[in-house]
């Protein structure tokens, strides 16, 4: 899946200078206290850490709070939902996603327009 | 949970993730089963929910290779049978959570881990069975509800 959005994202016109992946919250932790990014993108189900406890983390973290999160999961219940964005998340795109619509989710939380 | 609903909502999960995501118009395959002579590509993953229960994915070794490829955007000739697995494992987690969306619209689920399986599943009368011909194989889906 990680590949698959990563190729969205570069064929959307973003421009990707740089992508890490990481395969839970923990990893993704480690990643952003040594890297500046300008979005994260997170399932909720992992191995490890959570989408849950991550974006807890990451809201407890006074450098990394500021950081916007889309959420992309096959959970596409409303509470799942509200729950991930009362945690800090900006956008939620459910899987099954077209690539538009994952476009879209982005440009919105990110607030510009991509290409 | 009445069958016909869980029914639904597997057929619905099955064509809206091939659709969206694998870019593949479905084909009705009811009562298809993966040829004698072919061993599919299986996954299976666990959910805790109300109820909880599990799916079972099995796909033809010539669509896997396929659906993988274009997912993955590399040629066939290239792939590894890991990373074909990979994908009918994504493809069992996502087909998982869009019927459980559908089903548990209100609650909580939470999937596990897809995982290959290796060997035949042992068949289970009562799990729901969703297929779908995708032209060059089949892709036979069985979910199950466990009672709590």
């Amino acid at each position: 899946m990680r590949a698959f959005v990563r190729r969205v994202i570069e064929v959307s016109g973003f421009e990707l200078s740089s992508c890490f992946e990481a395969g839970h919250g923990g990893e993704a932790l480690a990643i952003l206290r040594r890297e500046w990014v300008d979005l994260v993108l997170t399932d909720v189900n992992m191995p490890g850490m959570d989408g849950e406890e991550f974006l807890r983390r990451l809201e407890a973290d006074e450098l990394l709070r500021a950081l916007p999160v889309v959420v992309v999961s096959t959970d596409a219940t409303a509470q799942r939902m509200q729950k991930m964005l009362s945690l800090g998340a900006r956008g939620y795109v459910t899987k099954p996603f077209s690539p538009e619509s994952l476009r879209a989710e982005l440009e919105r939380t990110l607030g510009v327009p991509c290409g | 949970m009445v069958d016909g609903e869980a029914r639904a909502a597997l057929a619905a999960a099955l064509e809206s993730v091939l659709e969206r995501m694998f870019f593949i118009d479905t084909g009705s395959a009811a009562g298809s089963e993966v040829p004698d002579g072919e061993v599919p590509v299986r996954a299976r993953l666990t959910f805790e929910g109300d109820p909880p229960g599990w799916l079972t994915l099995e796909v033809s070794p010539p669509a896997a290779r396929s659906i993988a490829a274009d997912f993955l955007a590399v040629d066939e000739a290239s792939l590894s049978a890991g990373q074909v697995e990979e994908v009918v494992c994504e493809l069992a987690n996502m087909i998982c959570g869009a019927a459980l969306s559908r089903l548990e619209s209100d609650s909580n689920f939470r999937l596990g881990a897809p995982g290959v399986l290796e060997g035949r599943p042992a068949p289970d009368a009562a799990a729901i069975v969703g297929s779908a011909d995708l032209g060059n194989g089949i892709l036979m889906a069985r979910l199950k509800f466990q009672a709590t």
